[in-house]
């Protein structure tokens, strides 16, 4: 796994002023727009499970492969470094090609908020997480700002599974708080079901149901 | 296995597939000993509900018995007799610890689609399309539980199946559907539909205090349902009968302390506003025919409650709002939150209280259902309720 990534130039830290905070002296902060190339996403879940807790979850890279989807592996190469591979779509039809790319932590405060970006490889993205208590603390609420340019990931994304990349981050936020909140992924995939029609592959792709849904893991029985 | 598949608009058709297995540490496996067609499966059957595929198992009521569980269900063991709700909760989300079960956060796989469609999820549903998670269904031989530390509730006394299996979704569902009618002790309460949720909501209106129910339906066999356990009828479909007139005449003239839909997106009308609907729906400007949800804010009385247990799927026309803002009226209204009914209900069958299983005219085999499935939606037959057993050959 140690290929030298040098394809593309690192991305940059998320600017300030564009965090994944929503609010700033008292207003609502808008996310920020598409432009030159870059797309945003930003995404909220309210997670009934403390703060320190999701931080850690987050902050294990290694157990990214559980709840993100399409990621194979993740290897931490240092302290706040990591290196990333992702099942992607090849030529050859019959098998998934990789993509790959090293991820460094810029932010690490913790029980709060983790900011990262990649550094190197087939993808070009930055991203942070916001943990903090709810109003009235009854729960956390979750923010995830991700940027990325419309590169290998994001196509890679929209190529293998249909997802809209920005619709990935959502079902990863998604796939998250569910793991936190019950200890699993909801899923059917493998589920029993009768004979599919003529066009259950149309619909399946149009349901956005080709993605396989990550694996999940039991935090509550560890 | 033997299941019921959903192939197309107006087709159904027993298959072998293969048998569920444990995909998740907190799903459970049933051998499923009895199951109903729900008069909301018939909405999937014509076709008014969308992102339904091919080969999708039917079946959101059943119970059956616990062949298996996964390494993180503790309050179950093989073997144990179980009714599952139709809605599955996950019980830890901001909408489960509020008891709003109906909208858990966590159960819905393809919540996705429903954001899109609606711009919110609910909670997974069994055998209720992709939209709702695409769960396989229990009209079938085995189900898959998922979150089944949360939803089956164990039957521990020996009364029969037919007598529990409608807490799986009618009996709760007419059941909230009084509740959310916020009857008052001696109030009117009207009910539109006496189909088995309508039924179970005019039983639930005498236990929560109701001095008169007036139950509205057009097939005979219903309205005399209705009337031996106590409502007064009125038959739409008889020619001189206005509804709304006959509320005032019940009424001294103000109209039902609660009015209650249990009727939903495919309501009948004789009426010309019928015919409309059947236009607009037909050239797809409107996708529900609301016509008893228009009787209802009509006739309720100032003030008064509009409980809709019926399910409703899109957009609606010509909802009279100006007189349910004049009246001041309030509309309570969604999918059963079933997790809070089940075992309070059950209480009430052990002591007696009530006998669910009055509701049922056929019992029948699997093989038997793609048929039935027919003869319901044409309301043939005078069904009222149909228990499949899917064993039985």
């Amino acid at each position: 796994m140690s290929k030298s990534l040098n394809e593309k130039p690192n991305a940059e830290p998320l600017p300030v002023g564009a965090t994944a905070g929503v609010i700033l002296n008292g207003r609502y902060l808008p996310p920020p727009e598409d432009k030159d190339g870059k797309m945003w996403v930003r995404t909220s879940a309210l997670i009934h499970v403390d703060a320190e807790d999701l931080y850690k979850m987050w902050r294990d890279v290694e157990s990214a492969p559980l709840w993100q989807e399409q990621i194979e592996s993740v290897t931490r190469t240092g302290e706040a470094t990591s290196h990333w591979v992702m099942r992607s779509k090849s030529k050859d039809k019959d098998k998934d090609d990789t993509i790959e790319w090293d991820s460094e932590i810029l932010k690490d405060e913790p029980g709060r908020r983790i900011a990262w970006r990649s550094t190197g490889g087939d993808s070009d993205n930055a991203g942070e997480v916001v943990f903090e208590p709810s109003p009235g603390g009854r729960a956390t609420m979750v923010t995830v700002l991700q940027e990325f340019r419309m590169g290998k990931l994001a196509s890679a994304w929209e190529t293998l599974v249909g997802r809209n990349p920005k619709q990935a981050v959502i079902e990863n936020l998604r796939h998250f708080k569910a793991l936190a909140e019950t200890g699993e992924i909801p899923r059917t995939q493998g589920q029993p079901h009768g004979p599919r029609g003529m066009i259950a592959g149309i619909k399946k792709s149009m349901y956005d149901e080709e993605t396989t849904t990550p694996p999940g893991l039991d935090r509550k029985a560890s | 296995m033997k299941a019921l598949c959903w192939m197309g608009s107006s087709k159904v058709e027993v298959h072998n597939v293969s048998d569920p297995t444990i995909l998740n540490p907190h799903d459970a496996i049933l051998k499923i000993t009895r199951t109903a067609i729900c008069g909301s499966d018939l909405h999937l059957y014509d076709g008014f509900i969308p992102t339904m595929e091919e080969g999708d198992i039917l079946g959101h009521e059943f119970m059956g018995i616990v062949e298996e569980i996964g390494k993180n269900v503790t309050n179950l063991q093989r073997g144990d007799r179980v009714v599952v709700p139709f809605t599955i909760a996950c019980g830890n989300c901001e909408f489960c610890k509020k008891k709003i079960w109906s909208a858990c956060d966590n159960t819905n796989p393809n919540a996705h689609l429903m954001e899109a469609a609606y711009g919110y999820s609910g909670s997974g549903l069994f055998g209720y399309s992709h939209m709702m998670g695409g769960y396989a269904g229990g009209q079938a031989q085995y189900v898959r539980v998922p979150f089944a530390n949360i939803g089956p509730l164990k039957i521990e006394s020996d009364l029969p199946d037919e007598k529990v299996l409608f807490l799986s979704d009618i009996f709760p569902t007419g059941y909230m559907a009084a509740e959310n009618a916020q009857i008052q002790e001696n109030d009117t309460v009207a009910v539109w539909g006496c189909g088995p949720v309508g039924q179970f909501a005019i039983a639930s209106a005498f236990m929560l205090g109701a001095a008169r129910v007036i139950a509205i339906d057009r097939l005979p066999e219903r309205l005399e349902m209705a009337r031996s356990i106590g409502a007064i009828t009125v038959d739409y479909s008889e020619e001189d009968v206005s509804v709304l007139t006959a509320l005032k005449d019940l009424t001294g003239g103000i109209g039902p302390d609660s009015c209650i839909d249990a009727v939903g997106l495919e309501a009948h009308s004789a009426q010309l506003q019928g015919i409309y609907d059947k236009v607009k729906t037909a050239i797809m400007l409107e996708t529900d025919r609301p016509s008893v949800l228009r009787q209802a804010i009509q006739s309720v009385r100032k003030g008064g409650t509009v409980s809709i247990p019926g399910v409703y799927g899109g957009l609606l026309d010509k909802v009279p709002f100006g007189a349910a803002f004049g009246k001041g009226i309030t509309m309570k209204m969604g999918q059963t939150n079933m997790h809070n009914y089940m075992k309070p209900l059950l209480e009430r069958i052990e002591k007696g209280q009530i006998d669910p299983s009055y509701i049922i005219s056929h019992r029948i085999t699997l093989d038997q259902a793609p048929e039935m499935y027919k003869v319901w939606r044409d309301k043939k037959q005078s069904v009222t309720k149909i228990v499949i057993d899917p064993w039985a050959a």
